[in-house]
């Protein structure tokens, strides 16, 4: 059934203008970034552009490529996060906003498939993008000619950002079930932001690793020095992920849905 | 011989807070028969069919469907109930294909039912527009083509001929009442509209706050229709009605309706 719930699950996706505009969203990153090694590179032509050459300059870091890196990790985990919570709410939510989800839930198909189906398309669709904005961020770097490049250093930012795209991963589920809650893909986005300013909050206090929002920005040194995460964050993410699954599937089996 | 009983509610009520949508409701629908449940907005039939297909869970009492009591768990039946409930929606950025080869997958039903179920419902020149360009009458007509497709043994429609125009509410009328004599679906309709639940439907309840406040069949309902209009109409309303119903019969013969 799981195979049944998944083709229609990514026939839904066709001719979705979401899908390019999260590509667009996301691959944007790298641009950015790449606007601001270059102001960093040429202050002077930096000059003309006001605030923001000032901000690049006040900002202490070098047109290198571990800055260059640092700062994809950095779009990678905390730009993901927010796309990636727009990509759950999408997928759940359409059922609402389409009007739709009351003629899936009372089909010959156990409800939790569709939970389970749409999370793996969330998680493709994901994959997808970050591996495209990795290869476009390795393509810009190249292309800006940027000092201080050397294999390892792109490898072990590559695996940052890949770690960092996986740990979002495990934090949708809980989007998922705030948006069949509040039947609606608008209510989780809200969450999500939430739960971004939450996590850079407890970021700044010892419980960093214990607060599963907490630990993207911790292990991509949005607050504090980038470190490696404790055993503890993992069963932290891992029980958010399957506890976020459980919420879905029991709002849908056993809460009213008279959308 | 008794008639088997394919849809049945004991007791059913569900209150949201202090508002009783549904109130100690007993039905009994058989096999075979088009029942018509008509009531005024906001008498409780959606919410109704929203218990009888496992969309919303009961306050309390029972409802079972083809035997199967209705719960959480409950998901099997479902392959033999095509259902539409409140308005006609569908994916909007998928053809009208696509739309109904999604529940094909979902019901497991053979490749051939999508053409067919396009074919029924008089979809032909509109199998490949994206749903969300078309009119609400053919949306309509895509959300009966998918609660059709899989060959359900019940239908549970809610409003069926909302947005139809005439010619497509006949053509319904005729298609469920084919489905009705040939294969001996059983049909659970609701409405608000008298006249429509009087064309097609066997026997007929009447919901109002909740409550099933009568029920009688087609035949009983129309003689005391007949005695009401007899005893409560001016001449004037009597010939109203009338006109609307030759004006109606105009319409359909000058567009090519039956």
């Amino acid at each position: 059934m799981l195979r049944a719930v998944l083709a229609t699950e990514f026939m839904k996706l066709r001719r979705c203008k979401v899908t390019w505009a999260t590509l667009i969203g996301l691959s944007m990153g790298p641009l950015g970034i790449a606007l601001f090694m270059w102001i960093l590179r040429e202050p002077g032509r930096a000059a003309d552009l006001g605030l923001l050459g000032t901000k690049a300059n006040l900002s202490g870091l070098e047109a290198t490529w571990p800055a260059y890196a640092a700062m994809l990790t950095l779009i990678v985990g905390i730009g993901g996060m927010l796309v990636l919570s727009f990509i759950v709410a999408y997928v759940f939510g359409r059922e609402y906003d389409d009007g739709t989800a009351k003629n899936l839930l009372a089909l010959p198909v156990s409800r939790h498939w569709f939970v389970i189906a749409k999370l793996v398309v969330a998680g493709v669709w994901w994959a997808v993008l970050v591996v495209i904005v990795l290869l476009e961020a390795l393509a810009v770097g190249v292309a800006l000619g940027l000092p201080g490049f050397s294999a390892s250093l792109v490898l072990g930012a590559l695996q940052n950002a890949l770690l960092a795209a996986g740990i979002s991963y495990l934090l949708v589920p809980p989007v998922a079930w705030v948006t069949v809650w509040a039947r609606s893909g608008v209510a989780p986005i809200g969450f999500a932001i939430a739960m971004l300013a939450l996590g850079n909050l407890f970021g700044k206090t010892g419980w960093a690793e214990w607060f599963p929002w907490s630990i993207v920005p911790l292990l991509i040194g949005m607050v504090g020095t980038p470190q490696t995460l404790p055993a503890g964050s993992y069963i932290v993410l891992a029980m958010t992920f399957l506890v976020g699954i459980a919420a879905t599937i029991a709002q849908l089996r056993f809460a009213d849905n008279a959308q | 011989m008794t008639a088997v009983t394919i849809i049945s509610t004991r007791a059913l009520s569900k209150r949201y807070g202090d508002v009783t949508a549904v109130d100690g409701l007993d039905l009994d629908v058989r096999r075979g028969e088009i029942y018509g449940f008509l009531g005024r907005n906001g008498a409780g039939k959606t919410t109704t069919i929203r218990m009888l297909l496992g969309l919303i869970r009961p306050t309390s009492g029972e409802v079972s469907v083809l035997g199967h009591r209705i719960g959480p768990s409950e998901t099997g039946v479902f392959s033999r109930v095509g259902f539409l409930v409140e308005t006609a929606t569908a994916y909007p950025n998928l053809t009208v294909r696509e739309n109904l080869d999604i529940q094909r997958r979902l019901t497991g039903s053979p490749r051939a039912a999508v053409s067919e179920s396009i074919e029924r419902l008089g979809l032909g020149a509109y199998a490949d527009r994206r749903a969300g360009r078309l009119s609400l009458g053919n949306k309509q007509r895509l959300s009966l083509a998918r609660a059709l497709l899989h060959a359900p043994d019940v239908l549970v429609l809610d409003e069926p001929a909302n947005a139809l125009d005439p010619a497509g509410i006949v053509e319904v009328r005729a298609l469920l009442r084919s489905l009705v004599t040939e294969r001996g679906v059983t049909v659970f309709m609701s409405s608000h509209i008298l006249a429509e639940v009087a064309h097609l439907a066997d026997r007929i309840g009447i919901v109002h706050e909740g409550r099933l406040i009568e029920e009688s069949s087609r035949d009983q309902f129309a003689e005391k229709a007949r005695a009401f209009s007899a005893e409560a109409l001016t001449e004037h309303e009597r010939a109203d009605a009338l006109l609307t119903m030759d004006l109606e019969r105009y319409f359909l013969a000058r567009t090519g309706g039956a």
